[in-house]
């Protein structure tokens, strides 16, 4: 399928009237991306692909009641993951605290797997670093590094305005580097 | 020694930022998971529906096996209905 030929409001359209084919085309569209945000936020991938699944299925379920009030349908689905993902860490506070340091290192793309092992130790420490971030923080990191969002695109999804996603991404920035300062990590430069 | 402090905090910025770009990027789900959370949600593939559509005899053999099913139902119930009603008669 070409982008030429995918025209969102339109299967939008269809997909909340019950077209499942429909809804098949934005699942392929947005599956990979969804997945991505809940591995990193999960740190783990099994849980990553049971989440999304659900991401997904209440989506489905829920689509008549998307309305477009200029909210992109990525947003949605990303309130949606935002939401189970909150749910499934209150949940696992609630459980057997089980730590999910080690984050299961998927290739990541085109990416040559000997730059991934030199790299991994100094990522490792930084990951763990993310992963004690408050979690609109760590939204807004995944967001802007792994989605390459815009501060407006990220300001749509956690609605807040873009001078306030871009205020947040200042803090976030100075607390991770005060972090690494405590723990005399230095990060080598490129 | 101000300016000397705000640079040396946006180079602080940079390398981090580069590291954080390093570290946050978009990872390929592992084989067949794609496929996985697909059956998982229900959806049959576009090729699947068009596979479906277009393999008329199968189609055919499926709507032919029911209809028969039925009819040999009806045949066996009518059959039954004459035996046990006779016997009533009788």
């Amino acid at each position: 399928m070409t982008d030429l030929d995918y025209n969102e409001d339109e299967i939008l359209a269809r997909a909340s009237q019950g077209d499942r084919d429909a809804f098949g085309r934005l699942y392929e569209r947005y599956v990979e991306r969804i997945f991505n945000y809940v591995y990193y936020r999960t740190g783990n991938v099994h849980e990553a692909e049971d989440l999304t699944a659900r991401v997904f299925q209440r989506a489905m379920n829920h689509i008549k009641n998307y309305t477009d009030r200029g909210v992109p349908f990525s947003a949605w689905l990303y309130r949606i993951a935002h939401n189970l993902v909150a749910n499934w860490h209150r949940d696992r506070g609630r459980k057997q605290e089980v730590p999910l340091d080690e984050l299961p290192s998927l290739p990541n793309k085109g990416d040559h797997p000997e730059k991934n092992l030199v790299h991994s130790q100094e990522q490792e420490a930084l990951l763990k670093m993310i992963r004690r971030l408050p979690p609109e923080r760590q939204n807004l990191l995944i967001l802007k590094f792994v989605e390459n969002m815009s501060n407006a695109e990220i300001g749509e999804i956690m609605k807040r305005s873009e001078g306030a996603v871009k205020s947040l991404y200042h803090r976030t920035l100075l607390s991770l580097r005060d972090q690494l300062e405590d723990q005399n990590l230095n990060l080598e430069g490129d | 020694m101000t300016t000397r402090r705000s640079d040396s905090h946006a180079e602080d910025f940079n390398r981090l930022e580069t590291h954080l770009a390093g570290t946050l990027k978009r990872v390929a789900p592992p084989n067949g998971i794609v496929q996985r959370l697909r059956e998982r949600i229900t959806l049959p593939t576009r090729a699947t529906i068009t596979l479906r559509l277009h393999d008329w005899k199968t189609l055919f053999f499926v709507f032919g096996g029911v209809m028969s099913g039925m009819l040999l139902l009806v045949t066996i119930a009518r059959a039954l209905y004459y035996f046990v009603g006779r016997r009533h008669t009788l």
